[in-house]
């Protein structure tokens, strides 16, 4: 920004006069979180026998507030069994960074749960366990039974002083929420 | 002692002059007496506080000052050539504490003002700036559970009341409910709130009023004084420890200094049936000051540091809506975000350090006195958020702007029965941020000036002034994934007052007034847009950054009425302050909850509260009484009523103060013995409900919450001075607040939507005076 001449003397010698604590100033970049952003959820879609792939993803590039994320919508084939990998991308950062990777070494920290809507005729188990033998959810199975309409809410929890237990429910005390979104499912 | 000195005397010619103060307004007063207790002369002081003691040999002498509203002072000098001394005088007890009318003592009127000096500031030690200044009739708080709060004068915070520390514009980051002052309570002797034409002084915007944190003067007596003040408090296992020391060299008498220093350290606190974790806090400051005074001219530096870390309640740190709309359901948090005793502070957190340097000159000339002041500070807040990765030490939101303000003025000599002041300022920023953004960085300038003219004769006073100030605002965001957004804005300001005091008897005054404030949009209202720490609320300022469609958020404009009546029957037993207001505020800015509607993020959705700008009206009463049953026993009650209006939405205005009187009860004991000063005082204050809240039926949603119950609490003061050995007079204090350990929650309080206010708090404090003259 235009400061005039005058303004960045008077900035200096404020400088100065306050004993040269060098007035650390946050340097003009652009913003970056060291909870890092989670800007997209990809989901990963191999359909069992036939192996042919899908992707689908919530992305919220420009962060909390300004436009509203990019939701796609989950489209799966009746009666079909999918294995999901899940992905968790910081694309603000470059090169960007997979935050999965993240999440896998504190495996024991965190929690992935999968809340499918009663309407949509999906159900989702089989998640990847961490080395405890406690469910964490980068990989899942995802099963869909006749066409239908729906939703499915992914919740990723934080354990922030450890504690998980295959029990806890999502909206355990002991966890608190990293990741939250929802995707709208059809089945056609 | 003194006659023997006597015996020595060659010179029996020397003069000895003094000046006699008010140590606490610094009015001059006027038959005040004087009694030289060796030589049994007695003298009273003038109209200016002035006496004169002629023919006097060299030696030691005594002196007893006495002044009828006020506690005698004696004072031990040695004369060996002529001299001059002055002396302060601090008011007896309550005599102040409600004082909204001035008394005239022969000085120009200071408009309406309040005060918490002496006894009444004592009890209040420990605690926060807000906290102290709740005390006065008129103001209350604002809170982010119970160790973040500001104060709210007449149902107005934040940017509208100005914060002058010691002469300098406080400029932090004050604009957020829960940013605290960041000012150290034990640097003042005094604080003082005022209204009207001398709010124009520190800006045009002053919609509120100022608040003026005040240390006592430098010594300029040869000797020197320390005061030690310590204290702890049983709720969260507070304890604080403040030094004072100060000193004048009698081979330099020119010069004068003093150090002082705060530690402050809490544990969590605790509300009557639970304790919130992650409530403490810690605080840790510093001040020096240095003076040269000459008869001409003095020069005085200052340079003052504080540090505070202050734990959020984890409590109401809610991750997403249904986290958060389940905690503000719940009548009492989640055990796992209670019951642990510690000093310990985790995240969140929020770690803030203001520093500021001042250097100020006064000198007098024939054509008057002129004051020069230039001033550097600098804020850097830093908020630490809970983190996924607990490797990641950072703050998650970090704030920096420095300030640098000059002003200059000018009082011209007494023109007749005029006094007055013409002043220039001019103040320059620089805000940058880095991590979470909340606000833009920024570059700010303003100028301004003002005049000031005070005229009084007879029974009249009659005071007024303009002010006129242009601020320029250049601010740039960085967001994520796409070009830097610069917004840039102009203001022009104008504040106006015109005061009138009318004496007319002895025993009843009328004082009235107009005051036109114009405040500009600060940039959180204007571009906020991130989570609040404190509540887990998304904020949204006016403009979205995602239409071209800049919106016209025009300055807010107060126009304020104020009459005030101050009645004391003829035997000083009984008096009466009665303050009435009528601020009509157009585009008034203000946060307004908005259940309705929520913000999608990666973490969830959450809920909303949005600026917006209104035409509002408040008017209010403030009612204070003091009698004095006897000479022992003091009645006081203060009483204040404000109902605000929202013009524009024809319902009442959201997060206001609700009704609220205090009563009092005080009995003072006679001076026995090594006690001196003894009183025990009991306070009942009693807070109505805030049912003047917009009718949801009509607009929709308006708060996340209904607004709590009224509540009644009482609290407890004792005092007593001892005087250990010959000359240490230690003041020991007892203090209980919430004493009936009650649960209750204030509407003023963010925290109501999640947890209880504070339990029973029981404090005891310790003050040690050092003094020696030479």
């Amino acid at each position: 920004m235009k400061m005039n001449f005058f303004s960045k003397t008077v900035i200096a010698a404020g400088c100065v006069a306050l004993f040269a604590v060098s007035c650390k100033k946050e340097s003009a970049k652009p913003e970056d979180n060291d909870n890092e952003i989670i800007t997209t959820v990809e989901l990963h879609f191999t359909e069992q026998g036939t192996g042919s792939s899908l992707t689908y993803k919530w992305e919220d590039l420009d962060g909390d507030g300004g436009n509203a994320p990019v939701i796609s919508e989950i489209v799966l084939a009746p009666e079909k069994v999918y294995d999901v990998q899940i992905v968790l991308l910081d694309k603000t950062k470059t090169p960007v960074e997979d935050i999965t990777e993240e999440v896998e070494e504190e495996a024991a920290d965190h929690r992935f749960y999968f809340i499918p809507s009663g309407e949509s005729n999906i159900t989702i188990d089989d998640l990847n366990n961490d080395s405890d033998g406690i469910p964490l959810g980068i990989t899942s199975r995802w099963t869909t039974a006749a066409a239908a309409n729906g939703s499915v809410n992914i919740v990723l929890r934080h354990y922030p002083d450890g504690g998980k237990a295959a029990n806890d429910l999502v909206s355990s005390s002991k966890s608190s929420t990293d990741a939250d979104v929802t995707f709208s499912t059809k089945i056609q | 002692m003194a006659i023997t000195s006597h015996s020595f005397c060659q010179d029996c010619t020397l003069r000895l002059s003094g000046h006699v103060e008010d140590a606490d307004t610094k009015e001059k007063l006027y038959a005040a007496t004087v009694l030289l207790k060796e030589l049994n002369r007695e003298i009273t002081t003038d109209e200016n506080g002035d006496f004169v003691f002629g023919q006097l040999c060299a030696g030691e002498y005594t002196l007893y000052i006495s002044h009828v509203s006020c506690d005698p002072v004696e004072q031990k000098i040695r004369l060996d050539r002529n001299r001059h001394q002055d002396i302060f005088l601090d008011h007896a007890r309550k005599t102040l504490g409600a004082v909204v009318v001035e008394a005239r003592k022969g000085i120009p009127n200071t408009g309406f003002k309040q005060e918490l000096s002496g006894q009444t500031l004592e009890e209040t030690k420990g605690l926060s700036l807000a906290q102290a200044l709740s005390k006065l009739n008129g103001v209350s708080m604002l809170q982010t559970g119970s160790t973040v709060s500001k104060p709210v004068i007449h149902g107005l915070h934040s940017n509208r009341i100005l914060t002058i520390n010691n002469g300098v514009r406080q400029e932090g980051q004050q604009w957020g409910n829960e940013h605290a002052p960041e000012i150290d309570p034990f640097i003042a002797d005094k604080l003082t709130v005022i209204k009207g034409v001398d709010e124009l002084k520190y800006g045009s915007d002053a919609i509120a009023g100022v608040i003026l944190v005040n240390p006592k003067p430098l010594r300029y007596l040869p000797g020197y004084y320390g005061e030690l003040n310590t204290g702890y408090f049983s709720n969260d296992r507070q304890y604080y420890a403040s030094a004072m020391f100060e000193q004048q060299l009698k081979k330099l008498p020119a010069f004068s200094y003093r150090v002082q220093g705060t530690f402050k350290k809490a544990a969590n606190i605790s509300t009557p049936h639970y304790r919130l974790n992650n409530t403490a806090l810690q605080e840790a400051n510093f001040s020096l000051t240095a003076g040269w005074k000459k008869e001409q001219y003095d020069i005085e530096s200052f340079y003052s540091q504080f540090n505070t870390q202050i734990g959020i309640f984890s409590g109401s740190h809610m991750g997403n809506l249904t986290d958060l709309k389940n905690a503000i359901a719940a009548s009492r948090p989640d055990d796992i975000y209670l019951g642990k005793d510690s000093y310990e502070i985790g995240r969140p957190y929020q770690d803030v350090t203001h520093r500021l340097f001042k250097i100020k000159s006064n000198f007098k000339s024939g054509i008057g006195k002129f004051h020069v002041q230039l001033a550097a500070q600098h804020n850097r807040r830093q908020e630490y958020d809970i983190v996924r990765d607990a490797s990641r030490k950072g703050a998650q939101m970090r704030l920096a702007v420095l300030t640098l303000s000059e002003d200059i003025s000018w009082d011209h000599p007494a023109n007749g029965n005029f006094n007055g002041t013409v002043g220039i300022s001019a103040m320059q920023q620089d805000n940058s941020y880095g991590g979470r953004y909340f606000i833009p960085a920024y570059t700010s300038s303003t100028l301004g000036g003002y005049w000031i003219e005070k005229w009084s004769k007879h029974q009249w006073e009659v005071q007024g002034g303009v002010r006129y100030d242009y601020k320029n605002i250049n601010t740039t965001r960085y967001p994520y994934n796409s070009e830097p957004l610069s917004y840039n804005f102009n203001y022009s300001t104008v504040g106006a007052s015109f005061n009138a005091i009318y004496k007319i008897n002895d025993q009843l005054k009328v004082n009235t007034g107009v005051t036109l404030a114009t405040r500009a949009p600060y940039v959180n209202e204007l571009l906020s847009d991130g989570i609040h720490q404190g509540t887990g609320f998304y904020e949204t300022g006016f403009i979205d950054r995602n239409t071209a469609l800049v919106p016209d958020v025009k300055p807010e404009q107060s126009f304020n009425m104020i009459a005030g009546l101050s009645f004391n029957n003829s035997k000083n037993t009984f008096s009466a302050e009665l303050i009435f207001y009528n601020n009509i505020i157009n585009n008034f800015i203000y946060l307004q909850p908005s259940p309705g509607d929520t913000m999608v993020t990666v973490a969830g959705t959450f809920l909303q509260a949005k600026w917006k700008q209104t035409n509002a009206r408040l008017t209010g009463i403030d009612l204070a009484l003091n009698y004095h049953l006897s000479k022992q026993i003091l009645l006081t009650s203060r009483t204040s009523v404000l109902r605000a209006y929202n013009r524009t939405l024809n319902d009442w205005q959201i997060g206001m103060p609700s009704d609220r009187t205090t009563l009092e009860a005080a009995y003072s004991f006679n001076d026995r013995g090594k006690f001196s000063g003894t009183y025990i005082s009991v306070e009942t204050p009693f807070v109505f409900k805030q049912t003047r809240v917009p009718d949801e039926s009509k607009h929709g949603l308006q708060d996340y919450k209904e607004p709590p119950a009224g509540y009644v609490l009482m609290n407890l003061n004792v005092s007593t001075t001892i005087l250990v050995g010959k000359n240490l007079p230690v003041t020991v204090g007892l203090s209980g607040t919430n004493l009936l350990n009650r649960s209750y929650r204030e509407y003023m309080n963010s925290f109501r939507y999640f947890t209880d206010e504070r339990g029973r708090n029981i404090g005891v404090r310790l003050k040690i005076p050092l003094e020696k003259t030479l």
